[in-house]
């Protein structure tokens, strides 16, 4: 009898193997990924290097760009895993973005293009410049960018500084008013993406006051531009008699906007603080603490995120596959902290912000987590993997991109 | 035998009790201000964050010449030719608004505890550098 039960037990233990390696490409946990109820997650690759951001053909193609390169990736015989992977070109960089026949990368100088041909996985030709020239600098340079359904291509010009203090994150230093770096940085610039070889005197300056929008997207289906921007760091060390390290863990929002044209979101004048859920004026510029900048000048967010996440990708879902409250919501791949130390890090989490008409309809949901494993020494250097860019396939998965060591994961629906 | 024996564990043991206590109670004197003005950049673990800020732990600074170290601190990361290319996007501050015990304190503390426990840093360490900076403060 009691023989019995075990072989019932071993046989059951035995036909569960068989099932998960009968759907190979699914990992039994999804690779240590917690996700809501329903969504599975397989690990599509990884060995390329740290990835940045990346982009899905209508084929399943997978383009990456990484710190090494770019990496093409061809699933030929749909197990979900590639079998082809080549890497190509010579921009180290962060964005990637299909268009037409085209794929869009960017560097930290410069937006360029490569021709692709049809069936063909690697580009057709030489690489052509968009824009080049950008000036090489050291804080904040990824270009990310987004392209419009006319291939108008707006790039995100990070600010080469924390505050536009007179001197950069020294304690007590003022701001410069107004801060000259906003006329070359800490905005959106403006090109014809169908053109080459521009300089960024060709662009104009869309929007500015943004210290960093690293996720940027075209909303096609609100024919608009969406961006969720890095805010500033160091509040308690620059000004400790103001802010304490828990007021900097936690109070300096990323904020999510609609980029509009002509648009100022505020940096380096003000920060919009969780905590008081209002903008104030930021203390190199005045603020006290509670101290408002003057009324409208500024926009509030659509979405306060909390302090130091780290919004690195942005996505609208347009896919079909997953339930309907997921569409046209935004998905946001939160990179993690390293600024809140000595508070425990945070981020390190793809979330999902429903959205209708280009608004939000709810509170946001943590999506994916689960990447950062322990993080022993509360270091970003020790976390598993780091989410930084975001891509839907064709069959309506979410593709994920991780830092640490360049993994990309598949998210689908009801696929086990 | 046996009472003593036990005496003598028990003592053992209270030592050792101490001794945790101790090392517990009181930090290196510089650790409180390693995290007042240098962990969040280069975290808890003398780490760094990739891209970001560089390492301390292990690194050459820790580990050479004290009066050196104290002048790279007070001059920070900025306008430095050999660190252009530096794969770290931040530039340090320079610190030398610090009272001199306070960057020797602070010194001591990372020399000690991420440079193979190197030999502290004296405030007249520090005034010596202080004194070879080019600019004064302003």
């Amino acid at each position: 009898m009691r023989n019995a039960w075990l072989v019932r037990v071993v046989s059951i233990a035995a036909l569960g193997c068989i099932a998960v390696a009968g759907g190979a490409a699914f990992a039994a946990d999804n690779d240590g990924l917690t996700l809501p109820e329903g969504f599975s997650a397989i690990v599509v690759h990884e060995g390329q290097g740290t990835a940045r951001h990346l982009d899905v053909a209508a084929n399943g193609d997978i383009y990456v760009a990484g710190r090494n390169g770019l990496s093409a990736m061809r699933d030929t015989n749909r197990d979900g895993r590639p079998e082809v992977v080549t890497s190509f070109g010579d921009v180290k960089g962060t964005e990637v973005r299909l268009f037409k026949n085209w794929l869009y990368v960017s560097d930290d100088v410069g937006v360029y293009r490569y021709a692709l041909k049809k069936g063909q996985l690697g580009p057709n030709g030489q690489r052509e410049t968009v824009v080049g020239g950008f000036p090489q600098e050291r804080q904040h340079s990824d270009k990310t960018f987004a392209l419009d359904t006319k291939g108008t291509l707006y790039v995100n010009v990070g600010a080469p500084s924390n505050s536009c203090q007179e001197k950069d994150r020294q304690e007590g230093s003022l701001g410069q008013n107004p801060c000259p770096i906003l006329e070359k940085y800490g905005g959106v610039w403006v090109f014809d993406g169908t053109k080459l070889n521009q300089t960024p005197a060709n662009g104009r300056r869309f929007a500015t006051g943004m210290r960093n929008a690293v996720a940027i997207e075209w909303n096609a289906k609100q024919n608009a531009l969406f961006a969720v921007i890095h805010g500033r760091d160091s509040i308690d060390t620059l000004f400790p008699a103001l802010y304490n390290a828990e007021d900097n863990a936690t109070r300096q929002a990323e904020e999510f906007h609609p980029i509009v044209d002509g648009g100022d979101y505020g940096w380096p004048y003000t920060f919009f603080d969780t905590k008081l859920g209002k903008r104030v004026l930021a203390p190199e510029y005045g603020g006290d603490k509670t101290k408002e900048p003057e009324a409208g000048k500024y926009p509030d967010p659509l979405v306060a995120f909390p302090a130091h996440w780290a919004p690195n990708d942005l996505l609208f879902y347009s896919g079909k596959s997953f339930p309907a409250k997921y569409r046209d919501g935004a998905f946001i791949a939160f990179h993690g902290s390293w600024n809140r130390a000595p508070e425990p890090q945070a981020g390190y989490k793809v979330v999902f912000q429903p959205m209708k008409n280009g608004k939000p309809s709810g509170p946001y949901e943590v999506f994916a987590d689960g990447f950062a494993g322990d993080m022993k020494d509360n270091s970003p250097r020790n976390a598993q993997y780091r989410p930084v860019g975001l891509a839907v396939g064709p069959d309506g998965s979410l593709f994920v991109s991780d830092s640490q060591k360049g993994r990309v994961w598949r998210i689908s629906y009801r696929k086990k | 035998m046996t009472a003593r024996w036990l005496r003598v564990a028990a003592g053992a043991a209270m030592a050792c009790i101490a001794a945790a206590n101790a090392s517990a109670d009181e930090p290196a004197p510089g650790a409180l201000l390693y995290d007042k003005h240098c962990l969040s950049c280069h975290q808890a673990d003398g780490g760094g964050v990739p891209n970001m800020q560089p390492a301390i732990a292990g690194g050459t600074w820790v580990k050479g010449d004290a009066r050196a170290l104290a002048l790279f601190v007070m001059s920070g990361g900025f306008d430095s030719a050999s660190r252009k290319d530096s794969d770290v996007g931040n530039v340090m501050p320079p610190f030398r608004e610090l009272p001199d015990a306070d960057l020797a304190a602070i010194l001591s503390y990372i020399r000690q505890k991420f440079g193979d426990g190197g030999s502290p840093v004296s405030a007249a360490d520090v005034a010596a550098a202080r004194a070879s900076l080019a600019a004064p403060v302003s």
